[in-house]
């Protein structure tokens, strides 16, 4: 049979593969950040016989799976691992001596790294004041806005400071060009389901959903408020937001097609906007997120990678100097910056001339520089391994404010406002039951 | 029920050496035991755990069990799961039917040409499906809400497809996936109906429905009560496709989520183990139950 | 001509025109992602978001032919190398279906052509074992492969698969159906060996189930992309399912990329496909009755 045919084939091929495995692994779980890196390994491994580094590659999925085996039944595990917020948090639970990285912290200290990095970056790597991890960015979020469009209307909107504004400013440009009674034009990519936006806004009016010690504040005040505000954006005749979300088709098309004004924007994106909407060069510019109140914050937070030491590894000082000419150096903080948009979070890289070269991509601005202003600003977040749970339940509280305005048609933030306050406590609730099922050791 | 002991008649013919079905059944029993009977009771023993980490691990017997019965969330993915099985054995295995009963009429040409295409979606991978189906269902700009607001301009060009039809949208996308393979089933099953009898009942002046209802349908049963089984089945085990289509996340409000990713999400997200296989036995029980009752129903005794 | 047969013959004529138009209707919504993903594969990242198929010109059928481009397909082979991950596809996938449709196929036979005392218990354990769900199994499995020593293997993908009850279920039905028990026992009368009769009398009787039954299994582990990356360590090993997930970015999707490397993934199956098409559909005849 012709599959026999394969079989042996491929027996045979197969049979050719004779490599020796280098003795220390680093897990990485972004493609674009293999090639960044490999230049630093490879050179690495001729420096250091004694210690090659194999790098691998992981799809976050199968990250996830390998990272809690190891933690949580001793399954081997990378010796440095380079993983994000929503793997990472894992790591973070039970007691401090169980958790899965090497602490970090007299170590950084010593070196007198601890200074220079930049001090929310390092908060959700960070547990009973402790570090587990280097961060690997700042990612901070900037407005995004198609200013072809809107200066061509007369309009500048660069002084603008409130969201209020933002919108009282740009509404006259919302129209409806096919006569379908819909308007074809909106002011903002933003919608309840689109978990991200919500998670920035509810971080940028000041929220959280835990304090840096774990303790869950979801169901605050503040987050009633600000969910309430953003769910008004988004609901009856006169919203402003638009469903654009970040990285898919539809968000670009509208962005390209000018259904969409102005978006939020993370340092990362800046390649991800260059990569897949290469038509939008030159027609967006950037600047600090309109506040929340009259002097407010002007930036949040998305995303966020760290480099971390896992406890098993075979030796921790190789695994320290790697990290260390990974993410304590000028030429990778570059090498990465131009290849993604991502500004380091060691301050003393922030002066390096790379970040105030004009970006044609964003008609000519400085995009390093625009971030780094705001990167000190950048929200501060917690290591909870309910953090995600958390975000996903935010957003669902948000989805079901918005289908409670749309059916009740009430559609101002004072309106939504004792609603939202029972739909955030009784999430919170299911949180916290689940939390109670992990996280209460006393009894051990 | 007891082995029944074999017939006299049977016995006289030369019998087989004892060891010859146990050699035949020792490749799948040897991987059978180690790589499902093994992991199996690991995972009953941990569902009667709480974990904690590396050796932190307590005995709690049913509590895991007690919790579950009290949680909204699993209740929501019950619920969620069977609206998509329900989707899948009665919108999408009628139509693989009809599909199969149509492309099995006599003379019809270009019967393989249909057949490949209809099968095709089988060929590729779910990563790719994932990718698909967020397109065709984004709102404005996906291909379904872009088609039918051309067709109806009244049709609201920001559907909400993926957020509040989640469960109607996998069904959609299950029966692209899925409708051609089930339809092979169907066309497979369609070779046992007795010909002569189709042209005898034909001859009498029977419509095409008596044919189908007394002739036709009759003879697929076995093989439908197979599929319908085994559609039941998958549909209870439903998790990549809508974990891909909605980016690693069961939706707002947990619209999509099923029963085996909430107990990949408690597992592998929250890190809660003990309670995922607890989630994951419950499953099991279920389909224990479904199976039974279809068993029941459907096929009666098994012979033999 | 009885006139009371007159609309009956009408409706004759039209059936034919009618069930194409509705097989028509079906296969185009089916084949639409097809083209959008072969329109895909050929376009620039630019034209990708300006047009939903081929861009638009003043080419011949109003397209712009001109600015299509083979640039995808060298990059997958040039840049991202994925012959090697080809390779190991075509080795995992033919490996990995040879040797379960030869274990399911035993495991069929056992269960169905012989008389012993242990037979029922062992169906109802292959049955059983239909409705236990996968996952359940992930992280005790992960842990008895590290302790086996088999992860970042081939064998720590394989083996694992080489039973599925599924498949020893649908064997065995294939065996009632399709094996006559009188031709076993004339050969046992002749002196035949045990496993010759399987080899040489049973299997090809079910030939076209071991046709579809490869074909299954070998479009299953063709597509598997989370578990070979969680067995599997080391990146050189791994199949083109997973080095072809990868250009997924978290930064940035090159979805013309993505398309052309899913179209080259699809062509082997397809080809596969197009062969055993006559035994798949026979092979799940005899396999689903008397369900």
């Amino acid at each position: 049979m012709i599959l026999a045919l394969a079989l042996l084939s491929s027996v045979l091929i197969a049979m050719q593969r004779m490599e020796e495995k280098a003795p220390f692994t680093f897990w990485v779980f972004h493609y674009g950040h293999v090639s960044t890196y490999q230049p630093v390994i490879d050179r690495w491994n001729e420096q250091h016989p004694d210690a090659q580094v194999d790098m691998v590659h992981l799809h976050l999925i199968a990250m996830e799976r390998r990272l809690l085996s190891g933690f949580m039944a001793g399954t081997p595990v990378a010796d440095l691992i380079e993983v994000e917020r929503r793997v990472a948090a894992r790591a973070f639970m039970g007691p401090d001596e169980l958790i899965g990285f090497y602490d970090l912290t007299d170590r950084l200290r010593a070196e007198g790294l601890l200074e220079s990095f930049n001090r929310p970056s390092l908060s959700p790597w960070m547990k009973h004041g402790k570090i587990y991890g280097i961060p690997h960015d700042v990612h901070p979020v900037l407005l995004a806005y198609r200013w072809d469009i809107i200066e061509a209307a007369g309009i500048d909107i660069t002084g603008v400071e409130t969201w209020r504004e933002l919108f009282e400013t740009l509404r006259p440009l919302m129209q409806d060009f096919d006569g379908d009674g819909r308007p074809d034009r909106y002011i903002l990519g933003g919608w309840p389901a689109f978990q991200a936006f919500v998670e920035a806004m509810i971080r940028q009016a000041g929220g959280a959903f835990f304090t840096p010690d774990g303790e869950i504040v979801f169901a605050s005040e503040r987050n009633a408020r600000t969910l309430a505000e953003v769910v008004s954006w988004c609901v009856g005749p006169d919203r402003v937001c638009t469903d654009a979300r970040d990285s898919t088709v539809s968000g670009h098309r509208q962005r390209l097609e000018g259904t969409v004004l102005c978006s939020i924007i993370p340092d990362w994106q800046v390649s991800v906007w260059r990569n897949e909407n290469p038509g939008m060069s030159g027609k967006v510019k950037l600047m600090p997120l309109p506040a929340f109140e009259p002097g407010g914050r002007r930036t949040s937070v998305w995303g966020g990678t760290m480099l971390g030491i896992t406890k098993s590894t075979r030796d921790f000082e190789t695994a320290w100097q790697l990290a260390r000419e990974l993410y304590v150096s000028r030429e990778v903080a570059e090498i990465t910056f131009r290849g993604t948009g991502i500004i380091p979070p060691n301050r003393d890289f922030w002066d390096m001339p790379v970040f105030d070269e004009p970006e044609p991509y964003f008609a000519g601005q400085p995009v390093g520089r625009l971030f780094i202003e705001q990167a000190p600003y950048v929200p501060e977040r917690s290591s909870s391994p309910f953090e995600q749970m958390a975000m996903e339940k935010m957003s669902s509280v948000a989805v079901l404010l918005q289908g409670y305005a749309e059916r009740e048609r009430k559609y101002s933030a004072e309106e939504l406002l004792p609603e939202a306050r029972r739909l955030l406590r009784r999430a919170e609730d299911e949180i916290r039951s689940h939390m109670a099922r992990t996280l209460s050791f006393e009894n051990l | 029920m007891s082995a029944a002991p074999p017939s006299p008649s049977r016995r006289s013919v030369r019998a087989f050496p004892a060891w010859a079905p146990w050699a035949f059944i020792a490749p799948f029993l040897v991987v059978f035991c180690t790589f499902v009977i093994w992991p199996l009771i690991s995972s009953l023993v941990l569902a009667m755990q709480r974990t904690y980490g590396p050796g932190y691990t307590r005995f709690v017997g049913l509590e895991n069990f007690a919790f579950l019965l009290k949680d909204p969330a699993f209740w929501k993915a019950v619920r969620n799961t069977v609206v998509f099985a329900a989707g899948s054995v009665f919108i999408q295995l009628p139509l693989s039917l009809g599909l199969a009963l149509l492309l099995n009429r006599p003379g019809l040409r270009g019967r393989s040409i249909y057949r490949l295409a209809i099968f095709s979606p089988s060929l590729v991978g779910l990563v790719f499906v994932g990718i698909l189906f967020r397109l065709v269902f984004e709102t404005r700009t996906g291909l379904a809400n872009t088609l039918l607001h051309e067709l109806f301009p009244a049709f609201d060009p920001e559907f909400p497809w993926l957020q509040t039809y989640v469960m109607p949208s996998l069904i959609l996308a299950a029966l692209w996936l899925y409708a051609g393979f089930n339809m092979v089933y169907f066309l497979a099953a369609l070779q046992n109906v007795p010909k002569d009898l189709l042209e005898a009942a034909s001859i009498d002046g029977a419509s095409p429905w008596q044919r189908f209802r007394h002739v036709t349908l009759p003879a697929i049963m076995p093989v439908a009560g197979f599929v319908v089984l085994l559609s039941t089945i998958g549909s209870f085990q439903l998790f990549e496709l809508p974990w891909i289509l909605l980016d690693n996340s069961a939706g707002p409000d947990d619209r999509g989520l099923t029963i085996v990713m909430y107990l990949y999400q408690t597992g592998f997200i929250t890190g809660d183990l003990g309670y995922a296989s607890a989630v994951g036995w419950v499953l099991a029980l279920m389909l224990m139950g479904i199976a039974v009752f279809q068993r029941l129903f459907l096929s009666r005794a098994e012979e033999l | 001509m009885p006139p009371a047969s007159q609309p009956h013959a009408l409706l004759r004529r039209l059936a034919m025109p009618l069930i194409h138009a509705a097989l028509i209707t079906f296969t185009a919504l089916t084949m639409i992602p097809f083209a959008w993903m072969i329109a895909a594969a050929f376009k620039t990242r630019e034209d990708f978001l300006r047009s939903i198929f081929l861009p638009a010109g003043d080419g011949f059928l109003g397209i712009a032919w001109d600015r299509l481009t083979v640039e995808n397909f060298v990059r997958l082979f040039t840049e991202l190398g994925i012959g090697r991950a080809l390779l190991n596809s075509i080795f995992l996938a033919s490996v990995t279906s040879l040797g379960a449709t030869l274990c399911c196929a035993m495991g069929g036979y056992a269960l169905a052509k012989y008389r012993y005392r242990a037979r029922r218990p062992l169906t109802n354990l292959v049955l059983a074992a239909l409705i236990i769900p996968g996952p359940l199994l992930l992280a005790p499995g992960y842990q008895l492969l590290y302790q086996l020593g088999l992860l970042d293997t081939y064998a720590g993908l394989i083996l694992p698969a080489l039973a599925p009850a599924f498949g020893v279920f649908l064997f065995r039905q294939a065996m009632l159906n399709s094996v006559p028990q009188e031709l076993i026992e004339a050969a046992r009368m002749d002196g035949a060996g045990e496993f010759r009769i399987f080899f040489t009398l049973v299997l090809p009787l079910v030939r076209p189930m071991v046709g579809a039954y490869l074909m299954i299994t070998f479009l299953q582990t063709w597509n598997n992309f989370i578990n070979p990356q969680v067995v599997l360590q080391s990146s050189e090993l791994f199949p083109l399912s997973v080095a072809i997930n990868s250009l997924r970015g978290m930064y940035g999707t090159d979805y013309g990329l993505i398309m052309s490397g899913t179209l080259v993934s699809i062509a082997p199956v397809m080809c596969l496909f197009l062969l055993l098409q006559k035994e798949f559909i026979s092979g799940l005849t005899s396999g689903a009755v008397k369900g």
